[in-house]
């Protein structure tokens, strides 16, 4: 993952542009990146991640060190807001539901072969991880993480206890985070 | 302990119910073990923010992040003049707010054939550019074959611009009015952009520009013409509000053309919060605005201007203000231009429409028609402060 300099929130906290442009460039793709996944539509991403800079930019107070690392912080950040706009998008629009969207993200997982020679080890290795996860820890992380369902509606969609989405999306994270530190070590 | 990770996970999910996401929030300030577990949550979370495939961003984007971080205009001593004063002074909100229909003709209204057909051509070609130009288009993948194929095969857009303007358009009567505002509002800037992608390197910068102004063309065109797409009218009728934030996606940084003139928009005052309640209503604010720009664009005496929106200078209102760096002489000439004095043809008369529409709505956005009194009260108007002219029209805010 980038990573994020300690001393650059604190820069930015006190009005340093060019820290705050450390940043866009350190970071900006990576959070575009998500919010691409998440709402399959780039000028919306692109609002998204133009938005998160600006509260950013307005408000630093908004983050904490005790919140944890800044560079999670964001990517969380990236992730809830765009399912929020995912969620206003459902409540206005009657689209087909995101079996479709969820394909389409299957399409990108399976054309990595073409992946950009840029893309950091790291970020290559979890992408393999993530893929050679359990099938059915790869459904519902996709449903929970990426498309915003709680766990009642990918209960419901899965036709899976309540236990068992819990279940599948702790076995798939704690797997992601084994991964993780063995690439680290 | 397990349940206590489950929490924090379900809570950086945002999937814990409302009052247990309190209570985890309120265990935060108590509980090492439930800050250990956000923490770890949240960094796998972000893990898995990783596995998304790589997309970049354009350097455009780049551009329009860091104007955040360039000093705001003071609109102080604007805000202090006279005439905001009396308008500060002297504003209330209409009991009901426009809801769209008013002004709005059929397109059999239009007595010009050719007008009429142009129209109609440039809203059903408008009609099938927006999905190739949208955020999940090819085009917005980088990918402008199609797109730039779809545009070579129909006429420049600035010719069908150029040709209703040949016609007489001086009558009051409300179709040409509604030619007026559909020709004059977004189309030129619009026309401009969809040019350059036809003719030359097309880039995600313009494609994204054309995309918001080719939906805010359709949406005023929509209401200016109330059969021309009947079904798309009821939806833009229903109440759904619009905030600021759709106004600074468009206006924020962006390059702004009308006819031969080119200007870099600068803004930093919008707020976060709702403008207007229907797209119709929208579609009001949104012509507005671009009238305000298309006036300033060519007498800008550095190339750029701003575009404000500004949300409690005027208790009851937001206030919609564009300004310029503007010579003495290019400031008496919009002035006679905005009075109609010594406005005999040729873009002079155009100008002088374009104010005429401004008039015109707020007439709607206000629900009067006595547009005396609105002078009277300066809910819109014209002002110069140093070398600087302003534009402005107050509109009711949505409480």
């Amino acid at each position: 993952m980038p990573t994020i300099e300690k001393d650059l929130w604190y820069r930015i906290k006190d009005g340093d542009s060019s820290a705050f442009g450390e940043l866009y460039d350190g970071f900006a793709g990576a959070m575009f990146s998500l919010s691409l996944e998440i709402l399959g539509d780039r000028w919306e991403a692109e609002e998204v991640i133009q938005d998160i800079f600006a509260f950013l930019w307005r408000k630093p107070e908004s983050y904490a060190p005790d919140k944890g690392k800044f560079s999670s912080w964001l990517l969380v950040l990236t992730r809830n807001r765009s399912i929020d706009r995912v969620r206003s998008r459902k409540r206005r629009v009657d689209r087909g539901e995101s079996d479709d969207i969820l394909s389409a993200r299957e399409d990108q997982n399976a054309s990595d072969g073409a992946e950009q020679a840029t893309a950091s080890d790291e970020r290559s290795h979890l992408r393999r991880a993530f893929k050679k996860l359990p099938p059915e820890q790869v459904k519902v992380l996709e449903l929970s993480y990426f498309k915003g369902l709680n766990h009642e509606e990918i209960s419901e969609r899965l036709e899976l206890s309540l236990g068992t989405v819990k279940s599948r999306i702790r076995l798939g994270i704690e797997k992601l985070r084994h991964t993780l530190s063995t690439l680290r070590t | 302990m397990e349940t206590l990770k489950q929490k924090a996970l379900d809570y950086t999910l945002g999937v814990l119910p409302k009052e247990e996401s309190l209570l985890f929030e309120a265990c935060l300030e108590e509980d090492d073990d439930a800050r250990k577990f956000l923490v770890e949550a949240q960094e796998d979370c972000a893990s898995l923010s990783m596995t998304a495939t790589p997309a970049s961003l354009s350097n455009e984007v780049r551009l329009r992040v860091m104007e955040y971080t360039e000093p705001k205009m003071d609109f102080d001593p604007f805000l202090s003049t006279d005439d905001i004063s009396r308008l500060r002074d002297n504003f209330s909100s209409t009991d009901n707010r426009y809801q769209g229909g008013d002004a709005s003709v059929d397109i059999n209204d239009i007595k010009e054939g050719a007008i009429k057909d142009e129209v109609l051509t440039s809203y059903d070609h408008l009609i099938n550019l927006l999905p190739m130009i949208s955020g999940n288009s090819k085009a917005a993948a980088g990918e402008f074959e199609d797109l730039q194929s779809v545009l070579r095969s129909k006429p420049s857009l600035s010719e069908g611009v150029d040709q209703i303007l040949e016609y007489d358009l001086k009558s009051e009567n409300p179709a040409t009015r509604s030619v007026l505002r559909t020709t004059l509002a977004t189309l030129p800037s619009l026309s401009f952009f969809s040019d350059r992608l036809r003719e030359d390197q097309a880039n995600l910068a313009d494609t994204r520009r054309l995309f918001y102004l080719c939906r805010d063309q359709l949406k005023i065109m929509r209401a200016s013409f109330k059969d021309l797409d009947p079904d798309r009218l009821i939806e833009d009728e229903k109440l759904r509000l619009h905030g600021a934030g759709l106004l600074q996606t468009k206006w924020w940084g962006a390059e702004h053309a009308y006819f031969s003139s080119k200007g870099q928009v600068k803004c930093g005052h919008f707020f976060d919060g709702p403008v207007t309640e229907r797209c119709v209503e929208f579609a009001e604010y949104d012509a507005n605005m671009y009238c305000l720009a298309n006036l300033l664009a060519p007498r800008s005496s550095t190339g750029d201007f701003h575009m404000e929106l500004l949300k409690d200078a005027i208790p009851g209102a937001t206030l919609a203000v564009a300004t310029a760096k503007m010579s003495d002489q290019e400031h008496l000439s919009l002035q006679q231009i905005i009075t109609g004095s010594l406005v005999t043809g040729g873009t002079a008369m155009q100008d002088h429409f374009l104010w005429k529409l401004i008039e015109d709505s707020m007439l709607r956005g206000h629900q009067t028609s006595n547009l005396k009194e609105l002078q009277e009260r300066k809910i819109y108007g014209i002002n110069r402060l140093r070398d600087f002219t302003y534009l402005w029209f107050a509109w009711p805010a949505v409480l």
